[in-house]
């Protein structure tokens, strides 16, 4: 499929701003999936081969949330200084490990992707999800070059693409060089947890339906500390709506950390940039020094001796 | 190669997930394999030769000639019983769990890829190797040798000597495979059973290959593009169809010439360009032929000539968390600490 550029990009633009002032785009599938049906392969499914990516704030936060002004915050400290004055104070200031890019390291706003707004967490995983927002820095699996698990690895901000084969559907994904197979033949259990979960799909008239479960619980959700336990299981579901963006939505169930199941929903779009290419992030080269410069004999960063 | 560690992923489900018994006679060489009896080249929906499946190389036919059949391309009907035989030994011994000579635990020699010498149950394809009557995977030049410069020659010796040896003084001192990087794109297809499974899938216009170890992917666009000129560790890959072969070029590889103490296939220079043939040759068999030019390391181009074998087709690949598994990785480098304490007292 090879539209023309420019006429391509001006309707992804259209859809942008469309679903950019809709509020109703988490909680009611964008535009009406009876209206559009798929161009088809070969083999006669709908045709979902493409280069694909969200354009949200998802990965920041999955709920609706205001701008702020760095990931890891520190609470300001009090003024002292000219005795009988009355001071403006700081709000929340950068961590000094994130502070030297500036606005370059700031959380743009979000509309959230939440069906309902709300993430049913249990009392106590509540907390915990407040503290890994405390300790983003420490814990966010992606800061790591983590495989970055379902449905997160979606709305990451890089693209990924879906290969459409007849029994197999490959997702490849940019970060990390992540990849899933999705199974439309009958395969058997999974015999491990995995990052990237077990993926068995089907087709549901125009949408993919897919069921992944043996999940590990080292995945998050974004970047605001939200997580699962291994009992997590993700129902996704691709519905084409148009040439150039499809539905994404996903109904998370977790009975260990959850009250019920929630759903988050989503546009994604076509990369139609003439021949766009999923490119190498291989980030495990870039990790390496945060992960293990201190703890050679010699600290490449520096070259010198660890101490 | 990681044999060492104990990846995340899943080799050893893998490597037993695919027993399959079957004992053929010695083949000719890949090439003269003729398609059994009425098979014919299967197309995709779309009309593509289809490729699709599970493959790997599980011969044991060594990469470059051993010193032995200096001169000869083929080994003699004798020779190749004497090795059968061989192969089924080492085989039962690796499944009643023996280790070293008895299993095949030899040397280099031997061995088309570093580290099938030892661990050898990380080599086990939970059947006999097959027997070729090739003498080494290298076909060109004549004498069966990779024709190295002085300088490529050298800088192989030093990362071979220095593999599993250290000293480890940082992250940078293992090779790519304990770092979880990659396998590199040259032995991707003919790793071996560790990791070294290939999943084929076809769609309109693309050929991807899932290599099971450290999650190495290829997307081969198969629509004419030209290369995207952004050098990369996998380089820029697009294909064609030359009839019912699969032929794709790789260039703009990124340079990674300074990890030093990597095997020259796993760490790329600017200069390397690779061109593949895959040639299916009957349901479950493929003609694999790479030809490697690099001037910073070769002489000349060289061409290897691989069997690939494809598995049932109930076989999977496995998630290969390799670096979200990385214990080795600061265990490498708490003994390279304690070497480096002894070595000032």
């Amino acid at each position: 499929m090879r539209a023309g550029f420019w006429g391509a990009v001006s309707a992804a633009a259209i859809v942008v701003a469309a679903a950019g002032c809709s509020r109703q785009s988490t909680s009611e599938p964008a535009g009406s999936a009876a209206a559009y049906r798929a161009p088809r392969t070969a083999d006669g499914k709908p045709d979902l081969n493409g280069i694909w990516q969200a354009l949200n704030s998802a990965n920041f936060d999955l709920r609706a949330h205001a701008a702020r002004p760095a990931l890891s915050l520190l609470p300001a400290a009090g003024r002292s200084g000219v005795p009988g004055l009355v001071r403006a104070t700081a709000v929340e200031l950068p961590d000094p490990a994130v502070r030297p890019l500036g606005a370059v390291g700031g959380v743009p706003a979000g509309e959230g992707v939440v069906v309902g707004g709300e993430i049913p967490y249990q009392p106590w995983a509540a907390a915990r999800r407040q503290e890994n927002a405390r300790e983003w820095l420490k814990r966010d699996p992606e800061i790591k070059c983590f495989m970055p698990g379902v449905p997160r690895a979606t709305y990451l901000p890089y693209p990924f693409q879906i290969l459409q084969s007849t029994n197999k559907i490959v997702l490849a994904y940019e970060f990390a060089g992540a990849t899933r197979t999705i199974h439309l033949d009958k395969v058997g259990d999974s015999p491990s947890p995995t990052w990237m979960g077990w993926s068995r799909g089907r087709w549901d008239g125009e949408t993919l339906v897919v069921e992944v479960t043996d999940f590990n619980e080292d995945t998050w959700f974004d970047r605001a500390g939200d997580f699962h336990s291994d009992a997590l299981k993700v129902t996704e579901r691709f519905t084409p709506q148009s040439p150039y963006h499809l539905t994404y939505e996903a109904t998370i169930e977790d009975p260990k950390v959850f009250t019920r199941p929630w759903t988050i929903r989503m546009p994604l779009y076509r990369r139609v940039e003439p021949d766009k290419q999923l490119l190498e992030y291989k980030c495990v080269e870039f990790v390496e020094e945060l992960m293990y410069g201190h703890l050679g004999v010699i600290d490449p960063a520096t070259g010198l001796k660890n101490k | 190669m990681n044999s060492w560690r104990l990846p995340a992923g899943l080799a050893m489900a893998t490597a037993v997930g695919v027993l399959v018994a079957t004992h053929g006679p010695a083949f000719e060489s890949v090439a003269a394999q003729q398609p059994a009896g009425g098979w014919v080249q299967p197309k995709t929906a779309w009309g593509d030769p289809d490729l699709q499946g599970v493959w790997r190389y599980e011969a044991s036919v060594p990469l470059e000639r051993p010193a032995q059949f200096q001169g000869r391309a083929s080994l003699t009907d004798d020779e190749v019983a004497q090795r059968q035989k061989v192969e089924e030994e080492q085989e039962a011994q690796r499944l009643a769990g023996a280790e070293g000579t008895a299993v095949g635990r030899g040397n280099l020699e031997q061995s088309p890829i570093r580290g099938n010498e030892y661990n050898s149950f990380w080599q086990d394809h939970g059947r006999p190797r097959q027997v070729y009557k090739q003498t080494s995977l290298v076909v060109d030049p004549a004498d069966g040798r990779i024709p190295y410069t002085p300088d490529g020659k050298k800088a192989e010796a030093r990362a071979t000597a220095r593999y599993g040896a250290g000293p480890y003084e940082s992250y940078l001192d293992p090779d790519t495979g304990e770092r979880c990087l990659t396998d590199g794109v040259t032995a991707l297809m003919w790793q071996g059973p560790n990791g070294g499974h290939n999943r084929i899938a076809q769609s309109q216009g693309y050929v991807t290959i899932l290599h099971e170890e450290y999650l190495d992917r290829r997307i081969i666009p198969v629509d004419g593009r030209k290369p995207s000129g952004i050098r990369q560790w996998f380089g820029n890959a697009v294909g064609k169809w030359d009839g019912n072969t699969f032929v794709v070029e790789t260039t703009n590889f990124i340079d990674r010439t300074n990890y030093e103490w990597a095997s020259i296939f796993m760490r790329p220079s600017e200069t390397l360009r690779l061109t593949e043939r895959y040639t299916r040759t009957g349901a479950n068999t493929m003609d694999y032929r790479i030809t490697v030019e690099d001037p910073t390391t070769f002489e000349r181009p060289w061409t290897a000539q691989i069997p690939i074998t494809r598995l049932p087709e109930e076989t999977l690949i496995y998630e290969y968390a390799c670096h979200e598994g990385n214990y080795a990785m600061t265990n490498l480098l708490a003994g390279g600490r304690a070497d480096a304490a002894k070595r000032h007292k």
